[in-house]
């Protein structure tokens, strides 16, 4: 038995480039679904996780699957926005504590989220280095930020404009990080997190800028009548926050009014949490309070469906990649019909000859069985890194 | 704060030149080590008793004055402003908010005041705006001029009058607040919160009743302000005020001088209003003109010579007791232990004056 093994072994070592073929084309055959299935796996324990820890969601009615995606997982899809006031009213409920959520900017391509303190305490962050939020213009980056782009505390990070064709847009706003993050495995690693005032500075909805009262240059101003003083574009507003124009950052109109993505709602108890809901289900609201979880199971039986259409495809792919290789099999048989029947006339019988084309496909089944091993353990050891990339990057 | 500073493991430093003073023998090391041992219990008991009291920020004396009163000696209540600074304006530095996100509760006065809490990160969950309750009665201001960045239209900086305790009437709201926000925090305390807050409410309806009553007696009295900081006060007791923006501290300049001439000949007034005693030559001037100062401090800070909080120790002053200078305490005794209280009932005395009567009593 051990012969024929070893002749098969001589003979693919032989034909090196036709049995590489064969054992990658077997390979990935057998791989890919099972990577697939890993991959999803992963993402599902993902989105579930993360959407099963956020109970309740607020958000402008609209696509509610973008509402959850932008507020947890930060993603580019932006939901149209609601205002403060809508937090506030949740707050005034007092059934319920309000953590606002303003995720429109990034800063070198991160997404930079504007939130309270409450974030942190509600997700279990905590920091590894530096010191939590507390000024106008501080950032806390997440770990993989931090380790990305090398920063530490006392560094800064300069947010991206939304356009670089907006040339009357507002000025990148450089933060200052004062903390880095503990990995934890979730979008968080990948965000730089401001105070939600912070993200308003950054859209120029609140801004310093010099005392008009005080101005050096006159030109400054376009027109000044009793009580209301209108400043040119000259008037150059403060693009960092510091301890000596700290003082200046002042609102324009009514805080209220103030843009946010969505609110996540932390319920006192499941009898708040149901007494809210009934709040935001008639129809003049023009606000949703979601379930995420409920959400994202609905976007799970989605992508199980086309992950059932995907195996369909890749059933028939398989099919088809299998007679091929048959084919090519029974091809390169008849091929080597020359060297079959020398074998037979020094003395090998049929058996003997079955037997050592039957090793050989057992070595190439064992090296792909093996090399879809290694390749399914790589994809399951980096499937939540992966679908991060994947899926929330 | 400074009770959470104190940890066991320092008691054993305190301890040790008690202990190395007694080496001389057994007789005297065991017993003196007994003692301290028991009188480190004690001491750590007392210790942990302090420390377990939640620590409760308020954003100006008032606010810290009516937790005072109410919790008694189940809370630690900080101020975090310095003396002698406007808590209005002040500007926290990175330590005073990390202060302030340890704290348990942090109580604000709500209407805009205190803008700095725009410009910091506090954790909302510990927020309580005293003022909730009375929000739709803000008072908007327009004093503050407004201005635009290119013409995409005007704003102003101007926002809502903020010494809403000078209504004694809101006042009692807010401590009515306080209370609230501590039964949450203390729910074993309740009765004791509840039996305070009656007590400083019955003391803050006096000061209500004493006001209304002296105002009464010449209700179109025109009155000038130095500030614009009387906004409640007028409206709840119907003064006739009108306001300038001097500083007590500061000469006004000719043109305001020039300005409260004009003002007078629709609004004229014999007495203005000051936070604090203007200088002397101000005063001089503005006597000449025919108009006398008297100073109704808002007591937005706590006053120099301010009562040590823990006298209380569960026993409040009842209406009557202890802070009315109307009795018999003099200006030195006043000063002495100054608080909330005793600065509102010289404010109503020296108001007295200007309404032509003895106090309101």
């Amino acid at each position: 038995m051990l012969d024929s093994f070893y002749v098969a072994w001589r003979y693919l070592a032989f034909h090196k480039a036709r049995t590489a073929t064969l054992v990658a084309c077997v390979t990935l055959l057998a791989a890919l679904p099972l990577a697939l299935q890993v991959l999803l796996e992963a993402s599902e324990r993902q989105l579930r996780a993360r959407a099963e820890a956020t109970p309740l969601l607020l958000g402008a009615k609209g696509s509610a699957l973008d509402l959850v995606m932008n507020a947890l997982y930060f993603a580019d899809a932006m939901p149209a926005p609601i205002s403060m006031a809508a937090q506030d009213q949740v707050d005034a409920s007092a059934l319920a504590l309000p953590i606002p959520l303003y995720v429109r900017f990034q800063a070198r391509g991160f997404p930079i989220v504007g939130t309270t303190l409450d974030y942190f305490d509600f997700r279990g962050l905590e920091i590894a280095r530096g010191r939590p939020l507390a000024m106008l213009g501080e950032a806390l980056v997440g770990a993989e930020v931090a380790a990305r782009l090398g920063l530490t505390p006392g560094d800064g990070l300069l947010s991206s404009p939304e356009t670089v064709f907006d040339l009357a847009g507002v000025y990148p706003l450089k933060l200052r990080v004062v903390g880095v993050l503990a990995p934890s495995r979730s979008p968080d690693d990948r965000a730089v997190f401001v105070d939600v005032k912070t993200a308003w500075v950054v859209e120029g909805l609140v801004h310093g800028h010099a005392d008009l009262g005080r101005r050096a240059d006159d030109s400054v101003i376009i027109e000044q009548t009793e009580g209301n003083t209108i400043a040119s574009a000259k008037l150059a507003q403060y693009t960092e926050i510091t301890e000596a124009n700290i003082a200046s950052f002042h609102f324009h109109g009514d805080p209220a009014g103030y843009p946010l993505n969505a609110v996540i709602v932390v319920a006192q108890d499941a009898k708040s949490g149901t007494l809210l809901r009934g709040r935001y289900l008639n129809g003049e609201s023009p606000h949703q309070l979601v379930l995420p979880g409920a959400v994202i199971d609905g976007l799970l039986a989605d992508v199980f469906r086309i992950k059932r259409v995907l195996d369909a495809v890749i059933g028939v792919v398989g099919l088809a990649t299998l007679l091929a290789l048959a084919l090519v099999f029974t091809l390169s048989v008849r091929l080597r019909q020359r060297e079959i029947h020398t074998l037979f006339r020094i003395g090998c019988s049929r058996f003997t000859i079955a037997r050592l084309l039957g090793a050989e496909m057992a070595i190439i089944a064992t090296a792909s069985a093996g090399l879809c091993g290694a390749a399914l353990t790589a994809v399951h050891a980096s499937s939540d890194e992966l679908v991060r990339r994947l899926f929330f990057g | 704060m400074r009770a959470r500073a104190l940890r066991f493991g320092h008691w054993p430093i305190l301890l040790n030149p008690w202990l190395n003073g007694r080496q001389a023998g057994w007789m005297v090391v065991v017993p003196g080590t007994l003692l301290g041992v028991l009188l480190s219990t004690g001491l750590l008991g007392a210790v942990c008793a302090a420390a377990e009291r939640p620590a409760v920020y308020a954003v100006n004396y008032p606010l810290q004055y009516f937790a005072e009163r109410i919790a008694g000696e189940h809370a630690e209540v900080v101020l975090p402003v310095p003396p002698g600074m406007n808590p209005a304006f002040w500007q926290p530095d990175a330590a005073a908010i990390a202060d302030l996100q340890r704290a348990d509760l942090i109580l604000l006065n709500g209407a805009g005041y205190a803008k700095w809490l725009d410009r910091v990160t506090l954790p909302r969950r510990k927020l309580v705006n005293t003022s909730a309750g009375f929000r739709d009665s803000y008072i908007e201001t327009t004093e503050a001029p407004t201005h635009s960045h290119g013409r995409e239209g005007a704003h102003s900086h101007a926002g809502t009058a903020f010494t809403t305790w000078l209504d004694f009437a809101q006042a009692a709201e807010q401590a009515q607040a306080v209370q609230d926000a501590l039964a949450q925090l203390l729910p074993a305390q309740v009765p004791a919160l509840r039996n305070n807050l009656d007590g400083l409410k019955r003391d803050l309806h006096d000061l209500d009743r004493r006001l209304a009553a002296m105002v009464a007696r010449e209700p179109h009295m025109p009155l000038l302000a130095s500030h614009p900081v009387y906004q409640y006060l007028a409206r709840r007791y119907g003064l006739e005020l009108s306001s300038v923006l001097w500083e007590p501290d500061a000469l006004p300049s000719p043109a305001e001088w020039q300005a409260l001439v004009a003002l007078r000949e629709t609004h004229p007034a014999d007495w203005m209003l000051w936070e604090a005693e203007p200088l002397p030559a101000t005063r001089r001037r503005l006597e000449a003109l025919g108009i006398r100062s008297a100073v109704f401090a808002p007591c937005g800070n706590r006053p120099e010579h301010s009562r040590d909080p823990n006298q209380y120790s569960g026993q409040v002053p009842s209406q009557g007791q202890g802070h009315d200078r109307g009795r018999g305490r003099s200006l030195s005794q006043d000063r002495q232990d100054a608080d909330f209280l005793s600065v509102m009932h010289a404010n109503l005395e020296r108001l007295a004056e200007v309404f032509g009567g003895a106090g309101g009593r």
